[in-house]
């Protein structure tokens, strides 16, 4: 690719309009998806409680965006000049030629996203629960495209890029932890509030007890 | 299921004040929401655009600029394979009116032919200054 595009002028931007395209496509399907993926984990914790109708719709809007910029990102790489890729190699992981490990990382990723984002819209038929054990396989995804990008990508090497990547990134990241933590805190506290509730429980029919507290009653 | 409808919702002219003034409230609330909502899908396609726009502005003055990292990572490796190549050329032209001048040219011909072949490969672009510097080496080798 690079070959390429270095045999033509730096200043002639025609040749390359596809390959911009794509690359700005992919630059703003990195970010939407790492805004959504934050505001996704938003929804389910407990900062901005009240306001759940609000980031579901962002959540959504945001993971349509997400969707339309990836395919803008991979079918304008159709008419990119050196590449030259079929249909079959944007398409099926392992195929291509080009980069194979990160490509393919990034049409898995592709993939993931597209049904489980669209899953959404059937999950009264899959049923909510199993639907939201799905979705959270997304934020795998998500991960996915963001190793396919730092891999891959043109301008991975450069700062902007790095810095924009760190602003979107280490916030989602941060809250993907925060919410595992606290799903693997949850179950722990069920369980001491369970043997609490036992606890309780025994004592209220243990005879020495009973008898105690009738005879405090007489 | 619409007599069941009919029963669940009573007629506007059968509801008292409260329910009335109950129902206005839940209904502004819906439009409140959904106008919310309009809104926050207007801005996220707000924001899809000028991200689109912004990152393609960015990648495109960079390439006019001759800043592209993909362009000038290449043209870097041209340069030097350029530059290893006119290296290549002289010392392989010395050699030559060298074993002109002796009667040992077999090595110096061979390696005249190495260089010739790397310099076409660099100028193919595919990036093999390792290769013609080997073989720079190979002329160098030769000569002394």
């Amino acid at each position: 690719m690079i070959g390429a595009h270095a045999s033509m002028s730096a200043t002639a931007v025609g040749p390359h309009l596809f390959w911009l395209t794509s690359r700005a496509a992919g630059i703003a399907a990195l970010v939407l998806s790492s805004v959504s993926v934050s505001v996704g984990l938003l929804m389910g914790g407990r900062i901005l409680k009240g306001r759940r109708a609000e980031l579901r719709v962002a959540h959504e809007a945001l993971s349509l965006a997400t969707l339309a910029a990836l395919i803008v990102h991979g079918l304008t790489l159709l008419g990119d000049g050196f590449l030259h890729p079929s249909l079959g190699d944007l398409a099926v992981p392992f195929l291509s030629g080009y980069k194979t490990l990160w490509t393919s990382m990034g049409i898995v990723a592709f993939w993931a996203l597209l049904l489980l984002g669209l899953s959404y819209y059937a999950r009264t038929r899959i049923g909510a629960q199993r639907w939201r054990k799905l979705h959270r396989f997304a934020a795998l995804a998500w991960i996915l495209g963001i190793a396919h990008s730092l891999g891959e990508g043109t301008d991975a090497g450069q700062s902007w890029f790095l810095a924009m990547t760190a602003i979107v990134v280490v916030p989602a990241i941060g809250l993907l932890v925060a919410r595992r933590l606290d799903a693997w805190r949850s179950p722990a506290l069920g369980i001491f509030q369970g043997s609490r509730q036992l606890a309780a429980a025994t004592r209220a029919l243990d005879p020495r007890t009973v008898r105690h507290s009738t005879a405090r009653s007489e | 299921m619409e007599s069941h409808d009919t029963s669940a919702r009573p007629r506007a002219s059968e509801l008292t004040p409260e329910q009335r003034s109950a129902r206005a409230l839940a209904r502004s609330r819906r439009a409140a929401m959904r106008r919310r909502a309009r809104r926050i899908r207007r801005s996220v396609a707000g924001l899809t655009a000028t991200l689109f726009s912004a990152a393609f502005l960015t990648v495109y003055v960079q390439l006019a600029s001759g800043h592209d990292p993909a362009l000038s990572a290449a043209a870097h490796r041209r340069a030097a394979t350029a530059t290893v190549g006119a290296g290549t050329a002289s010392t392989t032209s010395t050699s030559g009116s060298e074993s002109a001048g002796t009667s040992s040219t077999p090595s110096a011909s061979e390696s005249s032919s190495e260089s010739g072949s790397s310099s076409s490969e660099s100028s193919s672009g595919s990036g093999s200054s390792g290769e013609s510097s080997q073989s720079a080496s190979a002329v160098t080798t030769s000569q002394s």
